[in-house]
């Protein structure tokens, strides 16, 4: 049967760049993401990772779960890297696509100065962040990506603050000033969105960026079989909006069909679980202060849909016999 | 394999997929094909949700011959069954129920337009020769599916043309004649010897049978109207429901009094309400022990007929007295001038059996010319006087064996109800025909029948962010002043129509092929094949590197996947 099974694996109608036996926690949703990303991109590509979980997952000494050429430098230089690569690739005259990978530390944090520079030179160069909000590897310290009010093991919540102070860090905006071809949003909740706004990156000579919403099951504290329903519940709640933009604009959105409360989005995760504690009056208060920022977000990007849309957020996941009911 | 390593302590590189991630596991996924709330409360055994796949692929004529695999007359059964499936549809909790009974008109009048075959074994007959008495539903049932698996049939009806009840006791108007006959013009077309005009205890008696043959099936129906009297009041002039229903149909006209009071609650009270409402009949009443269909009655209790028939017997002008008997027959000599009505339910009495108890103080009267029973029928003893004894219907196991009477098999409505089988429709009648045919097949092959198992899907298992709300069907229903007594009044769907409508079906309990599985996977552990997935599924989990982390199965849209403890 295992044999079988292997060779069936190889038979697969789908290119796979990121294979099985990776060490990812269960239910990852980087380990998703990374795959779906790699899948859309196909064969033709050269990875530069960040530091980070996706590089200590899928490398552990002396495999590899990649299937397309991989190299890892240091935290803070993945798109210094990309960009190197790219030069190199373009002096030879090859046409091959580049793209560098990274968590929400090495992309908001580490190694934001990189990424700026690469923007700005205009390498032809595809970023994808996966944004998983915290950084998880070294043990779930908060970033510039943790949202509000989020526990992570250096913004516990107590009697001084509950979890994180600060807001969640608008990296996409910071992106779109730089007034690259394309910049995107997406999220592991909906792949068929993901995948095809890889596709479009991939077919632009240029930079482009891509931020791509990854619930860690062990970080943010929910099982790992709600990983995609986590993710899910993020955007129709209007918290994680996806968006496209081009040149700086908003170009399209995925609408919310009918917006849930954030609360059933935080509800089901243990670092928002000081947010639900009866009788402290700061956890309502926190509560009203994320659906605000949903509210917003919902308000700035137009987000309220207006009846139903295949592509809204209750459409653009339906399935039917033999597939997804849309590409 | 384990890590070579060479001069200098660096090592060959590897793949990950030496790595087997399975080994973190504790539960695993699994497939786990239930059965879909429509075939679980079908009394003819179809599995609709299996041919709703086949029309979801666009193979209409591969879904009509998984169809027939249970029922061999789904033009029929698509108009005049009351669809329990529908009722049962998981997606009614979702916005509303597949028009399945649409959609099985549809594919058996496909069928009989482009004579699609009937599937039955090719080969050389085998040994057992079966004598099938009754050419109804049942009959027809039993006789198809010995056909179809090779058994030499005789079928005989005491009437000129085969059909039974469908023929002799459904108006035009919801069956059309020219559909009955060619769907069984088809099925007797599979290879049945058929005889028609030979009744039961008069032209062949039923020892002869047993001597002559190999198994008897009787499909005899109850053709005996069941004994009705108010208190022992009984009018003069009392005709019974189905014999005035029969009568009609015969020579097209019913006694046209002033107002009428019909007495029961099944498709013949309604059939009968109509059409004398048609033939110009100013009042048209029916009462009813039953309550009508609505959030507040208890599905045991409604009325067991078609829910269009009803709406549209409203529509038409009938007016319905629920939860209503007749307490006392107002005589002027021996004819019925009026008749007394009480309120009554159906409740659990110190015993906890539910009984019908009638409410002091709710008396109505209503002022009538005639009152019909037509509160069912019991079987005619004719010629099966020995086998019956003293009792109404025959006792029969699920594979319609009599106790007692090795190779005689019974189905239909001479069948007593039971509680997995109820009877009294036209897809019971089906479904025992089928069942014995089982069972004959069976006793042949001195094997033990066994019925099917698999467990329920309850709606709550389903994942239903990954279906659209999208409308129910609506077949084209003939206005109020086009209905005659020939017309049919609900019509078909269009091919567009129809298949729009199959992709409605949520797939409950068998696999949707939608990749989700496959495209959800972290770890890579699901496999697309059709080479080595079973049970209509496309995927296969592979364990080796499946970390067991559940998402799979969270996200199956129509849960065919489940959690199981790592054995």
């Amino acid at each position: 049967m295992t044999d079988s099974v292997h060779d069936l694996r190889a038979r697969q109608p789908r290119f796979s760049g990121l294979e099985a036996g990776h060490r990812a926690c269960q239910g990852c949703g980087e380990a998703l993401g990374a795959r779906l990303v790699t899948e859309a991109a196909g064969p033709d590509v050269i990875l530069a990772n960040a530091t980070g979980c996706l590089e200590v997952f899928s490398t552990a000494w002396p495999q590899s779960a990649w299937r397309v050429p991989w190299i890892h430098s240091v935290f803070a230089n993945a798109a210094a890297v990309a960009s190197g690569v790219e030069s190199a690739l373009k002096a030879q005259g090859r046409r091959t696509k580049v793209i560098a990978q990274g968590g929400d530390g090495g992309t908001f944090d580490i190694g934001f100065q990189a990424l700026s520079g690469m923007l700005e030179r205009m390498h032809n160069v595809l970023y994808v962040c996966y944004d998983n909000e915290a950084y998880m590897n070294t043990g779930i310290q908060r970033s510039s990506s943790t949202p509000h009010a989020a526990r992570t093991t250096t913004s516990p919540p107590g009697r001084e603050r509950m979890g994180k102070r600060h807001l969640k860090k608008d990296l996409l905006s910071i992106i779109a000033a730089h007034h690259i071809p394309y910049a995107a949003s997406a999220s592991v909740a909906y792949p068929q969105d993901l995948r095809r706004k890889v596709r479009r990156a991939m077919e632009i000579e240029g930079p482009t960026f891509l931020l791509v919403h990854s619930p860690c099951p062990l970080g943010w504290g929910h099982d790992g079989s709600h990983t995609i329903a986590i993710a899910r519940l993020a955007v129709q709640s209007g918290l994680f909006p996806l968006v496209e933009l081009e040149r700086g604009e908003v170009a399209s959105v995925m609408p919310v069909r009918k917006a849930v409360p954030v609360a059933d989005y935080l509800k089901g995760q243990g670092r928002f679980a000081h947010l639900f504690v009866e009788g402290d009056p700061r956890a309502r208060e926190e509560r009203e202060h994320l659906q605000a920022l949903a509210d917003y977000n919902i308000e700035r990007y137009g987000l309220a849909g207006e009846g139903t849309d295949p592509y809204d957020t209750d459409g653009a996941d339906t399935v039917r016999r033999g597939g997804s009911a849309r590409i | 394999m384990p890590v070579i390593m060479t001069e200098g302590a660096f090592a060959r590189p590897g793949t990950s997929l030496d790595f087997k991630t399975g080994t973190w596991r504790s539960e695993r996924p699994v497939h786990k094909h239930a059965t879909a709330p429509c075939h679980k409360v079908c009394p003819a055994g179809e599995d609709q949700q299996a041919w709703l796949a086949k029309l979801q692929e666009n193979h209409p004529a591969e879904a009509w011959a998984r169809l027939v695999m249970m029922n061999p007359m789904p033009a029929v059964s698509g108009r005049v069954c009351p669809h329990p499936c529908e009722s049962a549809c998981n997606r009614g909790h979702y916005d509303e129920a597949i028009a399945i009974h649409g959609l099985e008109r549809w594919l058996g009048d496909e069928a009989i337009r482009q004579n699609w075959a009937y599937p039955v074994e090719k080969g050389p007959m085998r040994p057992g020769h079966v004598a099938v008495v009754g050419a109804g539903p049942a009959g027809l049932s039993a006789a198809y599916h010995l056909r179809r698996r090779r058994y030499k049939v005789t079928l005989f009806d005491s009437q000129p043309e085969a059909g039974g009840l469908l023929r002799s006791a459904i108006p035009p108007t919801r069956l059309p004649r020219d559909v009955l006959d060619r769907e069984i013009e088809r099925i007797l077309a599979t290879g049945i010897d058929f005889r028609p005009r030979v009744a039961l205890g008069r032209d062949v008696v039923l020892e002869e049978l047993s001597r002559d043959f190999d198994a008897v099936f009787l499909g005899i129906g109850a053709g005996r109207s069941r004994h009705w009297d108010v208190d022992g009041a009984v009018p003069a002039d009392l005709r019974e429901g189905l014999g005035l229903l029969r009568e009609w149909l015969a020579v097209g006209a019913v006694p046209t009094p002033n107002a009428v009071v019909i007495h029961g609650g099944g498709n013949t009270a309604v059939d009968l309400a109509r059409v004398m409402k048609r033939a110009g009949v100013a009042e048209v009443h029916v009462i009813t022990a039953s309550g009508l269909p609505g959030p507040d009655t208890d599905p045991d209790d409604v009325l067991n007929v078609v829910p269009r028939e009803l709406e549209q017997a409203m529509e038409e002008g009938v007016v319905f007295h629920p939860h209503r008997t007749i307490q006392r027959l107002i005589m002027r000599g021996s004819k019925v001038v009026g008749v007394e009505m009480v309120r009554l339910k159906k409740l659990p009495n110190a015993k906890g059996r539910k009984s019908r108890i009638a409410f002091e103080g709710t008396e109505t009267v209503l002022h009538v010319d005639m009152v019909i029973p037509a509160i069912g029928e019991v079987v005619d003893p004719d010629g099966v006087e020995a086998l019956l004894g003293t009792h109404d219907y025959f006792t029969a196991d699920p594979w319609g064996r009599i106790a007692d009477h090795e190779r005689v098999f019974v189905g239909g409505d001479a069948r007593d109800w039971t509680r997995d089988f109820p009877g009294g429709t036209v897809s019971a009648a089906i479904g025992d025909g089928r069942r014995a045919a089982e069972g004959i097949d069976a006793a042949f092959q001195r094997l033990t029948p066994r019925l099917e198992s698999r467990p329920d899907i309850p709606f709550e298992t389903l994942n239903l962010h990954y279906y659209e709300s999208a409308p129910r069907l609506r077949l084209p229903v003939l206005p109020l002043d086009q209905r005659n007594d020939s017309a049919e009044i609900e019509g078909g769907p269009s091919a567009g129509d129809a298949l729009a409508e199959a992709g409605r079906c949520l797939s409950c309990g068998n696999c949707l092929a939608c990749d989700n599985c496959w495209t959800l996977c972290p770890d890579s552990a699901v496999i697309k094949t059709v080479e080595t997935a079973s049970d209509g599924s496309h995927y296969v989990f592979d364990y080796d590197y499946c970390k067991g982390c559940g998402l799979c199965a969270a996200e199956c849209p129509c849960g065919f996947i489940g959690m199981i403890a790592e054995p």
